[in-house]
């Protein structure tokens, strides 16, 4: 029976031995906070459903817990009183004597006392429901939204009945290594999302609970323990990433196409030809070596008229101006004289001061010289020359006899000219039976690439001579080649001016059965 | 002949009102009152002596207790209350004592409705007659809105937390 007793008794001794080591981490902190905080003597704090009240012992005295004496009263009934213990505070090497009400009543009014030998020590009047010291929250968990610079905290409240719904907490956080750190206030909820952190970051955060002073006041808690969260690094949204990419690659295939629709003509921008005369000389460098000599004693027979071609394309070919016409202000200011030295003295008198006109004249040039053409076409021999003149003043005759002295005389540039006369002795001013009609059909061919005033009628010149052979020369800006080939030239013995366009006629290989070859006569 | 269709007839329940923030909201005009009369020592100083309930919970007790005998522990306590606040109209007092002492008669009665609508049953006065054992005596208007708000927080908070009305909808 004694063995019993005594078994019973160690049993209840280890459980309350394992409550008040339980509590007793929080009871100490709680003691040792209020011993700060408080400034009653009678410290007091409800710890779950109990009040506790507690007091220090004095500096320097050793004072035993029996000679303390804590009495209690409410609602006028006799004071009853409480068991003191004595708890000595190893962090702060103090001594408490306390006293914890067993049933303590709430939302009354409490009169504590505390006597030591008989004396009255340390009174205080409370509401119990106005001392809460709660204990902190329990299971903080700090975890990742997912979303940038935020984090989810949340938390259990402190075991306790009736008040769950009374509460108030704190959460304070800061980034690692940071003194820095915000606290926000929530009321009755257990879960916060921690707003505006930075990225990639790690996060310490605590969290305390107090009661929210309505029904119930008290203390704040103790912090929980730190509990560490990560901020998700930031990354970009990936349909930010695919709309730019997306972008970008229909740019790219924008200037894709851009470029290649557009190759050649960039090429010839960026890297333009350098022009080669290589296809005007076949055979010049490729066999030739580039030996002009040489190449043109190959080809001088059967490349005639290609010289002539070429003479008339790079160098001026002496003509004779006829006449002299004042047309319109616009041919006279365009007068030029035929190159050869030995021809001007000859033909001096032949020469029209718009007969080489830089362009073509107009239109109204055109009719005049029609007009002209066809007085001397019924009356060749009532013109005088001068009309004559006038009438060939758009055209260049040579004379036969004067081609050799000519071809002496004449700069090698000039020869291609010398190639149509077939009758000796003819003045070159009876030559103006101009075979007009080559240029009329050349004009009338259309291919005529600036402004000609032979725009005439279709109207063949008979030819007065037989043999002879009249070179139009179209001061047209247009050079002729009279090859057998289709593009012809006629270069203009301008001052310094040489007409090269390209110009296919398609009458003279009908007209002229020459090609580029002398017609002598006589 | 419309009104004659018309019959008064009952009023319709009240809507249960849970909601403790109510109650606060009450609770927290008792504790300005009580700061107020605090402060007025000598100015709301009365003579006579006043019935007020008792305002103790006790939590093991209270526990124990069934919805009917908490009921009625509130019940009358509040009868009891209003009638001590009430006493105070006809006396000559102050501005501040005054608008405190409308304010609680005001709420108390608003409390009541609570109680109505989460169907605590209402005040039946003891048949015996004799003075209710869960009363008290104060001498002062300060003790008097004290216990005012200590009854508040205390007893009615606690029945209405525990009206199975309110309890059936969280279940």
């Amino acid at each position: 029976m004694t063995k019993m007793r005594s078994n019973r008794l160690k049993i209840i001794f280890m459980l309350c031995l394992a409550c008040v080591t339980t509590g007793g981490q929080h009871f100490e902190s709680k003691v040792a906070q209020l011993l700060q905080d408080e400034t009653e003597h009678i410290k007091c704090f409800v710890e779950g459903k109990d009040l506790t009240c507690f007091w220090e012992e004095e500096e320097e005295r050793n004072h035993l817990h029996n000679q303390y004496t804590f009495t209690y009263s409410y609602e006028n009934k006799n004071k009853m009183a409480c068991a003191v213990s004595s708890l000595s505070l190893l962090a702060s090497n103090k001594t408490i004597f306390f006293c914890k009400l067993a049933k303590t009543p709430f939302f009354t009014t409490l009169h504590v006392q505390v006597h030591r030998d008989g004396q009255k020590l340390y009174t205080r009047s409370l509401n119990a429901e106005n001392f809460l010291f709660l204990d902190p929250p329990r299971n903080l968990t700090v975890l990742s939204s997912g979303k940038e610079g935020q984090l989810n905290v949340s938390w259990l409240p402190p075991q306790l009945k009736y008040m769950d719904d009374s509460m108030i907490y704190e959460v304070r956080y800061a980034a690692e290594g940071s003194d820095l750190g915000k606290v926000e206030v929530i009321k009755v909820s257990t879960m916060l999302v921690l707003l505006g952190l930075e990225s990639d970051t790690r996060y310490k955060v605590w969290v305390r609970v107090k009661p929210d002073g309505v029904a119930y006041k008290g203390y704040w808690s103790a912090w929980t323990e730190p509990v560490f969260g990560v901020t998700p690094p930031s990354d970009v949204d990936p349909l930010i990433v695919l709309l730019v990419l997306s972008i970008g690659l229909i740019l790219c295939l924008l200037s894709l196409t851009v470029i290649l629709s557009h190759q050649k003509f960039l090429l010839k921008k960026l890297w333009p030809d350098i022009p080669t005369p290589e296809h005007k000389f076949p055979g010049l460098f490729t066999v030739y070596k580039g030996d002009f000599k040489e190449w043109m004693s190959h080809n001088n027979g059967s490349m005639w008229g290609r010289s002539v071609h070429v003479y008339t394309e790079e160098l001026p070919s002496p003509l004779e101006v006829l006449s002299e016409v004042s047309l319109t202000s616009h041919d006279t200011s365009h007068r030029e004289e035929v190159k050869p030295a030995e021809e001007d003295e000859e033909k001096e008198s032949e020469r029209s001061d718009s007969g080489l006109t830089d362009r073509w004249p107009d239109p109204p040039h055109a009719h005049w010289l029609m007009d002209q053409l066809r007085a001397l076409q019924e009356n060749p021999e009532s013109h005088s020359q001068s009309s004559l003149l006038q009438s060939h003043d758009t055209y260049v005759t040579l004379n036969q006899g004067d081609i050799e002295q000519q071809a002496d005389d004449v700069f090698e540039e000039t020869l291609p000219l010398q190639t149509l006369f077939s009758s000796a002795g003819t003045p070159s001013l009876s030559i103006s039976h101009s075979d007009l009609g080559s240029l009329q059909q050349s004009s009338g061919s259309g291919r005529l690439s600036s402004q000609s005033s032979l725009e005439y009628p279709n109207h063949t010149w008979p030819p007065k001579g037989p043999g002879y052979a009249y070179m139009a020369v179209a001061d047209s800006g247009v050079s002729m080649d009279y090859s057998p080939m289709s593009s012809s030239r006629i270069a203009e013995l301008g001052r310094h001016r040489i007409y090269t366009n390209d110009y296919k006629n398609e009458i003279f290989p009908h007209k002229w059965p020459l090609s580029g070859q002398y017609i002598k006569s006589g | 002949m419309v009104l004659e269709w018309t019959r008064p007839g009952l009023s319709s329940p009240l809507r249960p009102i849970c909601d403790l923030r109510v109650l606060d909201h009450f609770i927290k005009e008792a504790w300005d009152a009580e700061a107020a009369m605090r402060a007025c020592k000598d100015a709301c100083s009365i003579a006579t002596n006043f019935t007020v309930p008792l305002t103790r919970v006790d939590f093991d007790v209270w526990e124990a207790m069934n919805i009917e005998e908490k009921a009625q522990e509130v019940q009358s306590g509040l009868h009891v209350l209003n009638e001590a606040i009430g006493s105070l109209q006809a006396s000559n007092q102050t501005d501040v004592l005054q608008s405190h002492v409308d304010a609680s008669i005001s709420n108390i009665a608003s409390i009541r409705q609570v109680l109505r609508s989460v169907s605590i049953p209402e005040y039946v006065p003891p048949a015996s007659g004799g003075e209710d054992e869960e009363t008290q005596k104060v001498s002062s208007i300060s003790e008097l809105f004290q216990v005012h708000s200590n009854f508040l927080r205390g007893k009615v908070r606690h029945l209405l937390a525990s009206a199975p009305v309110c309890k059936q909808g969280v279940s």
